[in-house]
């Protein structure tokens, strides 16, 4: 019975959903572009697309209603701009003051790059040869005179002779010096640095003059030996330094690389927590997927429709928390979502929570005055939980007007009736003039004791519910509930088919009968201290029997 | 050496700064501008639009039931608006992110006598940039916002800044006392 009535509630529900469609509109993609460029003036580091905060919701249910309004992305972040300052932008505006936020990196990365070439050519310069020598001022003058000496100094015959490696170390240290001079007169290096580096090119210029001195002339005709290769025949002063030299480079875009890698993994690995057994780590960096489905960090408008399907799906198989979980997702991206504020509203009123589930049915009928199944829900919450059967039935009329006719809307038509005769009474119940409706067909009494071992555990708070579910079921909403707060024992209660928790439900046939003294009043937890006790002699015939007693014998450890 | 000591001393000043500052507080751009005009459901089940108040000085309180910094104040709150009822001021207080059984047990718990409603969408916390509360706005007849206060107010402040407020008197900066992030 409770699951043809669920089923009724899915297909209304279906009803917007075929005009309206639930596929991600342009609209919601929109609106979380925007919202991505907002910061949570809650959360701080999340953008609102991003936040779960009540304020983000609020924020993407202005966006969305603005840009139906018809104003441009711009016109709403200059909206939010105008209340939060320029503080709520993610991203500055590219001019006045923030403008230097955007240059700022980059002025810093030249500055820093240009730094890094200065120190490497320092570096390539400063060779690691430490042995002083004298120099002798015969070899330093030669120097000097060579490197005036504006020629070339080396034959071709020189540098392709058996000498050649000599040669050419003589023209590179000449080039090294020539290059320093200039740097230094450019004013590239200081005084400090050009001595240095000069006194070490010179050193070396200085040997390799010596050796060439050893060389006669007749020897430096003869071709080279085939078996030497250059660069071994002479002992190249620098080959150990530039090796050095490469190292710190080396080294440095080592550093570099790594640290982009890791900068971009971490990024895309970190999420937002969806529940708290959620880690804000996953994906591709520990390869973990967020809880639930479907899976991934974000939720984006393109997983609507699963998710609302999933919730759908659990809602109708009765998982409760697997519903609440995929509506929450919903709400996240956008707070308005008709349809998952209806289901919202619908396993909040179940589980006692009317002004919230209230809250819920007012935001879906906020986007959509006409939603069928928001418009149920809270006609009968008005009516059934808060009293107000003028509000329900106006709602419910509201609603009847919306639907096709069909056996849904000849049911609701019953069901207003029968809130306009005071709505005592179930489908098919007869009503019999003078008796009270307590003893109307179904409805059972009877009296609710404490066990003398565990009254002296008790405060006098708490709440009581009288509980009936139909033999056989397990989990889901109870066919019907009472609850009463800080009753006092023995307590006498009535439990009847205005009681049944989704309309249209019978309050007739075999049913299980248990009670509760929930501590904290939540229905949906199970508290440390709640007192709970359950009818001897269950399941009961609701039909034949009418007296029910319980002892409320057990305690939740 | 000069350079790199320089370059070091401007990246430990600017931490320090980093570090004197609030990261959560939000600077309002509202002040000495026109306060958004809205419409609020009172809890008595009248509507309330901020127009209708033109003429009078505004004390546009945001509270929640869950905020203690919110309980802190009210009782004083109270008090200070028995005194001013003679006077051309307007208490109104403004219920946020909340229920209406938590919020109607607050006002019936600190006795509140002046006019509140509740922002059920947040649309007018978020049209005055809330983020911390209380967050208190003094409105002057002409609907200027002269002041702007996040957290817990007292005696000496609100006289004085209703007092600015009737002689339309912009403050050049906003208020702080002990606060409570909105959720």
């Amino acid at each position: 019975m409770v699951k043809r009535v669920l089923i009724t509630l899915w297909l209304l529900a279906c009803v917007p959903t075929l005009s309206s469609g639930a596929q991600p509109t342009e609209l919601e993609e929109q609106v979380r572009v925007i919202a991505a460029d907002l910061r949570c003036p809650v959360c701080q580091n999340l953008s609102a697309a991003d936040s779960p905060s009540e304020l983000a919701q609020q924020m993407r249910a202005i966006i969305k209603s603005q840009l139906e309004e018809g104003k441009t992305p711009d016109q709403v972040r200059a909206f939010f701009v105008s209340k939060y300052g320029e503080w709520v932008l993610l991203s500055p505006t590219k001019s006045g003051f923030s403008l230097l936020v955007w240059v700022l990196p980059y002025l810093a990365l030249a500055g820093g790059l240009i730094f890094v070439v200065f120190v490497i050519r320092r570096w390539a310069r400063a060779k690691p040869n430490n042995q002083s020598k004298d120099l002798s001022p015969d070899l330093l003058q030669r120097i000097q005179k060579d490197l005036r000496a504006d020629k070339a100094w080396d034959s071709k015959a020189d540098i392709e002779g058996p000498h050649g490696p000599l040669f050419r170390e003589r023209a590179r240290l000449y080039t090294e010096l020539r290059d320093l001079e200039f740097d230094y007169q450019a004013g590239r290096i200081s005084k400090t640095d050009y001595e240095e580096l000069r006194r070490g090119y010179e050193e070396q210029a200085s040997v390799v003059l010596k050796e060439l001195d050893t060389i006669s002339p007749a020897t430096l005709a003869e071709p080279a030996p085939e078996s030497e290769p250059m660069g071994q025949t002479v002992t190249n002063p620098t080959s150990a330094g530039s090796r050095r030299t490469w190292i710190f480079p080396a080294i440095a875009t080592f550093l570099l690389i790594f640290g982009v890698t890791l900068g971009v993994l971490l990024s895309n690995s970190l999420r937002t927590r969806t529940s708290t057994d959620d880690s804000i780590t996953g994906d591709f960096l520990t390869g973990t997927s967020s809880q639930g489905d479907p899976s991934g960090s974000t939720v984006g408008a393109q997983d609507l429709p699963s998710l609302l399907a999933q919730g759908r799906g659990a809602f109708e198989r009765q998982e409760w928390p697997k519903a609440i979980d995929a509506f929450k997702r919903i709400l996240a991206m956008d707070a308005n979502q008709p349809e998952a504020n209806s289901y919202m509203g619908l396993i909040l009123a179940d589980a006692g929570h009317a002004d919230s589930a209230l809250t819920a049915f007012d935001r879906a009928l906020s986007i959509n005055p006409n939603y069928p199944l928001a418009l149920l829900g809270s006609g009968m919450v008005l009516y059934r939980q808060k009293g107000d059967t003028d509000g329900g039935s106006q709602r419910l009329k509201k609603l009847l007007g919306t639907l096709p006719p069909g056996p849904e809307k000849e049911q609701l038509k019953k069901t207003i009736a029968e809130m306009g005769k005071g709505g005592d009474e179930g489908e098919g119940a007869v009503t019999q003039a003078g008796v009270p409706k307590e003893s109307v067909q179904g409805a059972i009494t009877g009296t609710i004791a404490m066990d003398p071992k565990l009254k002296s555990q008790q405060s006098g708070q708490g709440v009581l519910f009288i509980i009936a579910r139909s033999a056989g079921t397990q989990g889901g909403p109870p066919l019907a509930v009472r609850r009463f707060e800080r009753p006092a024992f023995p307590f006498k209660y009535s439990l009847g088919q205005d009681n049944t928790m989704i309309p249209g439900t019978q309050f007739k046939g075999k049913m299980v009968i248990t009670a509760r003294l929930d501590k904290d009043g939540n229905p949906v937890t199970r508290g440390a201290g709640d007192l709970t006790g359950a009818y001897k002699n269950n399941p009961v015939d609701v039909d034949s029997q009418k007296q029910v007693d319980i002892v409320l014998d057990q305690k939740t450890p | 050496m000069g350079i790199t000591l320089f370059v070091i001393l401007a990246l430990l000043g600017l931490l320090a700064y980093g570090f004197s500052r609030d990261p959560r507080y939000i600077t309002s751009p509202l002040i000495g501008r026109p306060a958004p005009t809205f419409t609020l459901t009172l809890f008595d089940g009248q509507t309330l639009s901020l127009e209708d108040l033109r003429g009078k000085v505004v004390f546009l309180n945001f509270w929640a039931s869950w905020c203690p910094p919110c309980r802190e104040e009210a009782r004083e709150m109270e008090s200070i608006w028995k005194n001013l009822k003679q006077k051309d001021t307007v208490f109104l207080g403004v219920n946020i992110q909340d229920t209406e059984p938590d919020a109607k047990n607050f006002l019936k718990q600190f006795g509140i006598t002046y006019r509140n409603g509740r922002d059920m969408l947040g649309k007018i916390s978020v049209d005055y940039g809330v983020w911390g509360i209380p967050e208190t706005f003094f409105i002057d007849p002409q609907g200027q916002i002269t002041y702007k206060h996040v957290g817990t107010l007292g005696w000496p402040i609100i006289s004085a800044k209703l007092d600015e407020a009737r002689r339309r008197v912009v403050s050049a900066s906003e208020g702080k006392g002990s606060y409570q992030p909105i959720r």
